[in-house]
């Protein structure tokens, strides 16, 4: 199973850039809350830990082993939303948590992989160069269930981080392009323009509400606002580490998960946003790349969702955050604050490196 | 095995397709951040600034005042306002629009209170109305988010529990005008923020004021308090007592009722005011609310001028309480003993000129004494007669006339005491010994203050000890006096007169207490000529009553309380004002006398 040539394949350029940005972010973590911070850096360092094991654990399984769980995993999974809802028990206003002890957990984010998993195989043996109405209904019937019962908990935030691994499905599946263009500018239009000239602001005060109680009931309106100063008053260079006015004094809410970036752009201004940004650039091409040369039709369809997975949420928050989307409460991968976030994400970018490394397995 | 050599061509290209416009998305939204970070930087620094620290003040519960039974006659009362941080205005039309249909505010006039406030620095709210109705406050505070720049706060507001009673001599508070603020050089004010600005309020507006807190938030750029940094409690003010009795000036307000006049009364052995009615009177918390032109108004165009302190601004004839000043000078100049008598025919001819008494018939023989008690004209006509004018005036400004007690209370008026200097310096005009015979009886153009009658018999009761008046007791500060040069035996003598006045059937008979010696003196002012009175009379015409005057001491040794009361045309002084001194002497003397002879028995 794991033989000698696929553990010298594993990519550990990739790991380490993996790690580097996952340490940023919990070095701006540490700045965003200071004041109690200490709690949440262990808590972070303990993940990435436990993240990390995870991840090599996860190397020494083939995947392809691991699609033949994929309908399983994704059936006990959607069982896990599902009992969640019944019996799950609220925390900051949604039933998103299964609590252990003093540690919370999210399925939904774990979710992420099993809809992953069950798509690329769906499609492993899908090879049509168009996309039939009936790989359409099967592959949105597999988003579809989950996208709702997360969406019900109420967490729309994390059932919207589904739906780009969906459209990669439909680009790869062959969808038509016209279909794709229509798509994509749909839902950049209902994103951008109708949340910023269509809707009044209590209206969306009240979509927000209805949608993700837990937040801040003054409104989206007023993160934006709140998001918007820090980023453009860190100017170029920044207001230093930890002497960003804005997340400092605490005008910025949720600083330390979804506006995370925020932060970054007030205490390192331009430059340092840019590298980060360049960073996840060269992060998020090893991860579509590997799709360039994997060895069959499920190691495409894995790196290229995962890519999608890992993109989608990376560009979402970064546009949400400046006003170029609605703020729907999704955390930057592996800067955000937030554990099952992070082992998830490790998980998905596993998966990749999993195809990777066995990418010479039959030859 | 097979699956090596299938052509996944296709779905890389589209990946690899997808990738790109990931990428080209990306370097989209990096230009975006460059334009905010970098092209918009100003702009968003600016709005950083502004999402920092606020810090404001916490206006400092006034001091009370007090009587001095340590009733409260002057309290604090909780209240809330709101007001506009101009800071925060996008739009003032859309701004003045919406407020004045939630609060009910008059158009106009906000706009105008904001125009005025224009030369204050735009960081300092201006409160656009207080006293707020709790649904006001409800609709306030659910509509915050609406209005970021409206701010409500709480502030102790000032509340007179007695409404009107010792009005003029509390005054009021009322809010300091942007011409203040701007003129003030040795403090610094806050619009809407509320000042003495009359009586004792006024007078120690800084001992009553106290010490005003900080409060230190942080705020976001909508202004909004996001935590509290630093507070520093206000200080209250210091309290007041006043001299002044609560009882006695209920009572005393009670017989000014619809009367308009003056009553005070005073301890001539402190100086202390006991009690200090003007009426008409006001409620000076019709002054505290900031919005409300239209009492103000009515109070201000009252003909029956509510707002006159009477008792150190009204300003009238003493009309027969200045013989007591005349009988004084001529048994000082030795120009008569108290044996030395005139005789009263019911008028007598000086200057070629026909001057009567107000006693038809004529009073015939009397002494010095006879004459206060009967108050009779011809008798100090003819002291007049001996005297020259600027000797009266000399007299006249010994015994306080013309010139401010030094009451603690600001807006006295010095009044007017004639000399030949006066009458050639103002009327460019000689002198006419004719006219020193109107002063011998308190006609003319002597013009005094009810408080200076007040205490110029204080210091005939002292006999030489013109005590100075006062009214917040402030401790360890002795009474401080003026002694008046002239021997005690002549006060003997004009006290023997006055005694009799009310003691022995006089003009003050209507002070009368008994056991309770009042000694006391009647005036009567005329504002017309005594000879068009009679010619009105005889027409049948109704004429103006005169001023009536009565100002007395008690008891006639060791005296403990001056009472002078002025009632504008209330007739003779015998018939209004001394029956209403009575009433005074009556209650004094049943709370301080009667109590103290009891605890000593």
């Amino acid at each position: 199973m794991l033989n000698r040539r696929a553990l010298k394949e594993i990519d550990i350029g990739t790991i380490v850039l993996l790690v580097v940005i996952s340490l940023v972010g919990i070095v701006f973590v540490y700045s965003a809350i200071y004041s109690h911070a200490s709690q949440f850096v262990w808590r972070q360092l303990a993940w990435l830990v436990v993240s990390l094991v995870a991840l090599f654990l996860f190397l020494l399984i083939d995947y392809k082993i691991m699609l033949s769980f994929a309908l399983p995993f994704y059936l006990l999974m959607n069982l896990v939303l599902l009992s969640l809802l019944f019996f799950g028990k609220l925390v900051a206003n949604t039933k998103s948590w299964i609590i252990l002890g003093s540690y919370q957990f999210q399925p939904s984010e774990i979710t992420k992989l099993a809809i992953i998993l069950l798509l690329a195989r769906v499609f492993s043996e899908y090879r049509e160069d168009l996309m039939s109405a009936r790989a359409f209904l099967v592959s949105s019937a597999i988003v579809g269930v989950p996208f709702v019962l997360t969406a019900l908990q109420p967490d729309l935030g994390t059932a919207l981080t589904y739906l780009p691994v969906l459209f990669g499905a439909f680009i790869l599946a062959g969808m038509k392009k016209k279909y794709v263009i229509i798509m994509l500018i749909l839902g950049l239009l209902t994103g951008f323009i109708g949340w910023n000239y269509g809707l009044k602001d209590y209206q969306k005060r009240r979509i927000i509400t209805l949608l993700s109680p837990g937040q801040d009931p003054r409104g989206s309106g007023y993160h934006l606002r709140q998001s918007k100063i820090a980023i453009g008053s860190g100017g170029l260079t920044g207001k230093g580490y930890h002497k960003g006015t804005q997340s400092q004094l605490r005008f910025l809410p949720a600083r330390h998960t979804d506006f995370i970036i925020s932060v970054i752009a007030e205490e390192t201004g331009f430059i340092g946003i840019l590298s980060v940004f360049l960073l996840y650039m060269i992060f998020l091409y090893r991860l579509f790349s590997t799709a360039w040369i994997a060895p069959d039709r499920v190691g495409v369809y894995l790196c290229f969702l995962a890519g999608m997975l890992i993109a989608g949420q990376f560009l979402i928050n970064i546009m949400m955050i400046v006003g170029l989307f609605p703020i729907a409460g999704i955390p930057v991968p592996f800067i955000s604050y937030g554990g099952s976030s992070l082992l998830t994400n490790f998980l998905v970018v596993g998966l990749v490196l999993n195809v990777r490394m066995r990418r010479f397995a039959f030859i | 095995m097979t699956r090596i050599y299938e052509d996944l061509n296709l779905i890389i290209r589209r990946a690899r397709k997808t990738f790109f416009v990931i990428l080209a998305l990306l370097v989209l939204v990096v230009f975006y951040y460059w334009k905010l970070q970098v092209l918009d930087h100003e702009k968003y620094w600016k709005l950083a600034e502004a999402n920092r620290l606020r810090e404001s003040y916490l206006p400092p519960p006034r001091g009370l005042i007090m009587d001095r039974q340590k009733i409260v006659l002057a309290d604090n009362v909780p209240s809330f306002k709101v007001s506009l941080m101009r800071e925060m205005v996008k739009d003032y039309d859309v701004t003045i629009d919406k407020l004045c249909s939630l609060l009910e505010l008059n158009r106009e006039e906000l706009k105008n209170r904001i125009e005025r406030y224009r030369s204050v620095p735009a960081f300092e709210p201006i409160i656009i109305k207080d006293n707020l109705k709790l649904e006001e406050l409800a609709i306030l505070e659910a509509r915050q988010e609406e209005f970021p720049e409206l701010r409500v706060e709480a502030e102790p507001k000032r509340y007179y529990p007695f409404h009107q009673l010792a009005a003029h001599l509390l005054g009021y508070l009322q809010e300091v005008s942007p011409e203040e603020i701007k003129a003030s050089t040795d403090r610094s004010w806050h619009p809407g923020e509320m000042v003495g600005k009359a009586g004792v309020e006024k007078q120690y507006d800084r001992i009553l004021t106290g010490k005003e807190g900080k409060l230190v938030e942080m705020v976001d750029s909508l202004g909004r308090s996001r935590g509290v940094v630093e507070r520093v409690e206000p200080q209250k003010g210091q309290d007041l007592v006043l001299s002044l009795d609560v009882d006695l000036q209920k009572k005393a307000e009670e017989l000014l009722q619809d009367k308009e006049g003056a009553i005070v009364a005073l301890d001539p052995r402190t100086g202390e005011c006991l009690v200090w009615a003007s009426s008409p009177s006001y409620d000076p918390n019709l002054f505290i609310n900031r919005f409300s032109p239209e009492e103000w108004s009515k109070i201000v165009n009252d003909p029956g001028k509510p707002l006159e302190n009477r008792v150190i601004r009204g300003l009238y004839s003493p009309g027969s309480i200045f013989k007591i000043t005349m009988a004084l000078a001529a048994l000082d100049l030795r120009l008569i003993t108290p044996e030395t008598s005139f005789f009263c025919s019911g008028s007598i001819n000086i200057y070629n000129n026909a001057f009567s008494c107000w006693f038809k018939p004529g009073h015939g023989w009397l002494n010095l004494p006879e004459a206060i008690k009967n108050s009779c004209n011809i008798y100090f006509y003819q002291l007049g007669y001996r005297m020259d004018i600027d000797t009266i005036a000399h007299y006249a400004e010994l015994m306080g006339f013309g010139k401010k007690t030094g009451i603690d209370i600001p807006g006295e008026k010095t009044g007017l005491v004639p000399s030949s200097e006066w009458k050639r310096k103002v009327l460019g005009e000689k002198w006419y010994p004719g006219e020193t015979i109107s002063v011998a009886i308190g006609q003319g153009p002597l013009l005094v203050t009810p408080l200076q009658v007040a205490v110029a018999t204080a210091g005939v009761a002292n006999r030489g000890k013109r005590v100075i008046p006062q009214l917040v007791k402030l401790d360890g500060m002795p009474p401080a006096y003026e002694q008046i040069p002239i021997p005690p035996e002549d006060f003997e003598q004009v006290i023997e007169g006055m005694w009799r006045s009310v003691n022995d059937g006089g003009t003050g008979k209507g002070a009368y207490q008994a056991g309770f010696d009042v000694c006391g003196k009647t005036g009567s002012t005329q504002f017309i000529s005594q000879k068009t009175e009679e010619k009105l009379t005889q027409k049948g015409e109704q004429v103006k009553k005169t001023h009536s005057w009565f100002s007395g001491f008690a008891p006639r040794y060791n005296p403990q309380i001056v009472v002078t009361v002025l009632v504008e045309f209330g007739g003779m002084g015998g018939q209004t004002a001394a029956p209403i001194a009575g009433e005074i002497f009556k209650l004094y003397r049943e709370k301080y006398v009667k109590q103290k002879s009891a605890e000593g028995n």
